[in-house]
């Protein structure tokens, strides 16, 4: 078998992982942690090319195997991913220290759209650790500023505590024409940002309906509500962009555990519009 | 084309298993049920046994492998892949054209996608196919309304036809063509293939009425099935009736739905295993977490027969998924063989 498997169309890793180390290990919100990688074979960091809402399939040795979102952005940023505790591999990982090796394969997916947006006004709009899939794009869009119109974030966490990547929410708040709305669900001492649902945020905001993306990722509740409200606002399905998450084996479409509706996550996602999304016929 | 005589036609199977492990069709004496299996020796394939009760699959696919091995070194921070994957070649002798189809959509959905499977790929690069047309039909069999039967098309190395006393050998590729040449085979002429057509056709007029019953509407339901004009209730009483055993994937020959896990072994290196699994357990889709999106089981049964009819999915396969073989039907404990399904789909259109 040619060694890292499709390597004549590709030089991603398809079928054998390729080794990685784990450079730094940083804390983030409670049963949260992100983790700086590098390849051990040095030509891949030059090489190894991602897009914006890409996943990569993440070996714990010994553990398994998960699906993983991928934050970075393609430009310009330190490789990472940021991983919450929420089975046997994903413990195992929060377990090891750095200097350890993991394994990774992909990068794997469609993507977000990029060249397609610009000269839009972009909302991203997250609930929790929804955040973490939407970095890579917010990054990315911020490195190119100049071309899209108003960029807006509007995210909304249980409590203060639940906010992911708040130090780089504070960077990013200094780049000029970013706007940023947090809301947490119950008020707590001390906290002068919005109380109540990311949805609310969506008119506090007066988010533009002409000519505009917007971005949803959450849990299914807020995801539900935060449609249903971009919609009574004036978008278009086709504008509201999310990214589903499924149970996954593989990554190549093989294994067809992700299946949903008539589509697989892995290679016909794992991003959608809201129009197809709608077709699916299944939960998100 | 070339002619074997009947009583030396296993020196084919000879003569492949100087290069391949050879398969075939084996009854088994206890049980008096025929697997597709290597045998002891190739004077136990039978040629005339009836359809194997399990397909081939497990030839090409099979039910659990390891894909590559590795160690961790904690302490030294050092891993180590071992991608030491290779099957032997293997040879498949006396395949009914239904379990041809079977592979071909195994072939086409492993390797025809964006992505190769390069496991799949590996077995299949060193397999050798010899199909075996059925002069008759079997009870359960339906390959006549799914277009993958009784005789092979394409896809093989060489096909046999029983033509009494002898069998018509046509070759479907250079190897196979090589191979029967190479045994000195009779040349064969324009009548032994219309001896064939006879043959194919006497076999068309005998199946069963599950099968002419069923031909004209496979089509139909295909329809219904891909364009969701079938009632929820429809699905819901197919689904109460799965006993989620997972029995009709594990012989379907088509059915390629798989699991990875990695298995720790005692002398601390892990395995990482490739197994068949199934649309119906119901923890296919649960995540981590236990997010479960895919829950009611008729949801799941959906699935299966939206796999094996739907065109959407055809266009993964270049067929219907179903090749027609009838093996879920014999097994399923809950009645709902995909040939029962059509009948009540059937069923729900004529009655409106
Ligand atoms: S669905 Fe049933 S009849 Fe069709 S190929 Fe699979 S096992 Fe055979
Ligand atoms: S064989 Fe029948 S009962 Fe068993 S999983 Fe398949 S459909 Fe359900």
């Amino acid at each position: 078998m040619c060694e890292k498997g499709n390597c004549e169309n590709t030089n991603r890793a398809v079928t054998i992982p390729e080794i990685a180390t784990i450079d730094e290990i940083k804390d983030e919100i409670e049963d949260v942690k992100t983790f700086y990688l590098s390849f051990d074979d040095k030509k891949l960091d030059g090489s190894f090319r991602i897009k914006s809402g890409q996943f990569i399939m993440c070996t714990v040795f010994g553990a398994g195997e998960f699906a993983v979102s991928l934050p970075p952005s393609p430009e310009n940023d330190r490789f990472h991913i940021s991983v919450r505790k929420v089975g046997k591999v994903t413990d195992a990982l929060h377990e090891l220290t750095a200097g350890d090796k993991v394994g990774i394969r992909g990068p794997f997916g469609n993507g977000f759209p990029f060249d397609e947006i610009k000269g839009k006004n972009v909302v991203y709009v997250a609930g929790g650790i929804g955040l973490i899939p939407l970095r890579s794009s917010i990054v990315h869009v911020l490195q190119h500023r100049e071309d899209f119109g108003r960029i807006i974030l509007l995210y909304g966490a249980r409590s203060p505590k639940d906010l992911m990547y708040e130090y780089m929410i504070e960077k990013w708040q200094k780049i000029d024409g970013f706007e940023t709305f947090i809301s947490i669900d119950n008020p707590v001492d001390g906290w002068k940002g919005e109380v109540g649902f990311v949805n609310q945020l969506i008119e506090k905001a007066n988010v533009p309906a002409e000519n505009t993306v917007a971005f949803v990722c959450g849990p299914p509740v807020m995801f539900n509500n935060v449609i249903r409200d971009l919609m009574a606002r004036g978008l278009k399905d086709d504008s509201i962009i999310s990214t589903l998450e499924r149970h996954m084996k593989c990554g190549i479409g093989k294994c067809q555990h992700c299946a949903i509706g008539r589509t697989l996550v892995c290679t016909d996602g794992p991003v959608y519009t809201y129009r197809q999304i709608k077709t699916l016929g299944e939960q998100i | 084309m070339f002619l074997i005589k009947k009583s030396e036609v296993l020196k084919l199977a000879e003569e492949l298993s100087k290069t391949y492990a050879v398969y075939g069709p084996v009854v088994e004496k206890e049980s008096n049920q025929t697997f597709f299996v290597r045998p002891d020796s190739i004077g136990d394939i039978d040629l005339d046994a009836p359809i194997p009760s399990q397909p081939p699959k497990h030839t090409v696919f099979p039910q659990i492998e390891r894909i590559f091995h590795y160690s961790y070194d904690k302490g030294a921070k050092r891993a180590e892949i071992i991608a030491d994957f290779k099957p032997e070649p293997k040879a498949l002798f006396g395949l009914r054209s239904c379990d041809l189809n079977g592979v071909q959509c195994l072939d086409r959905f492993f390797i025809g996608q964006e992505f190769t499977d390069d496991v799949y790929l590996e077995h299949r690069k060193k397999t050798f196919i010899v199909t075996n047309t059925c002069v008759k039909p079997f009870k359960q069999c339906f390959c006549v309304c799914t277009d993958s039967g009784p005789s092979a098309r394409e896809g093989y190395d060489l096909n046999m036809t029983d033509l009494g006393d002898e069998y018509l050998v046509e070759a479907g590729s250079d190897r196979g063509k090589a191979l029967a040449e190479k045994m000195g085979l009779k040349k064969a002429g324009s009548g032994h293939l219309e001896a064939k057509k006879a043959v194919v056709d006497g076999s068309i007029s005998r199946f069963e009425s599950i099968a002419t019953d069923n031909k004209a509407w496979i089509s139909r339901v295909m329809n219904r099935i891909t364009t969701g004009f079938i009632k929820g209730e429809i699905w819901e009483y197919i689904g109460n009736q799965c006993f989620e055993c997972g029995a009709c994937t594990f012989v379907c020959p088509s059915c390629s739905c798989f699991n990875i896990e990695d298995v720790n072994r005692k002398d601390s290196s892990t395995d990482r295993l490739r197994s068949w699994d199934s649309c119906s357990f119901e923890g296919y889709t649960r995540m981590a977490g236990d997010h479960n999106p895919r829950k009611p089981v008729e949801d799941r049964r959906n699935k299966r027969f939206f796999c094996k009819l739907s065109y959407s999915q055809s266009k993964k396969y270049l067929r219907p998924g179903c090749v027609g073989c009838g093996r879920c039907q014999w097994v399923c404990p809950g009645d709902i063989g995909l040939p029962n399904v059509v009948t009540y789909i059937r069923r729900e259109i004529t009655s409106r």
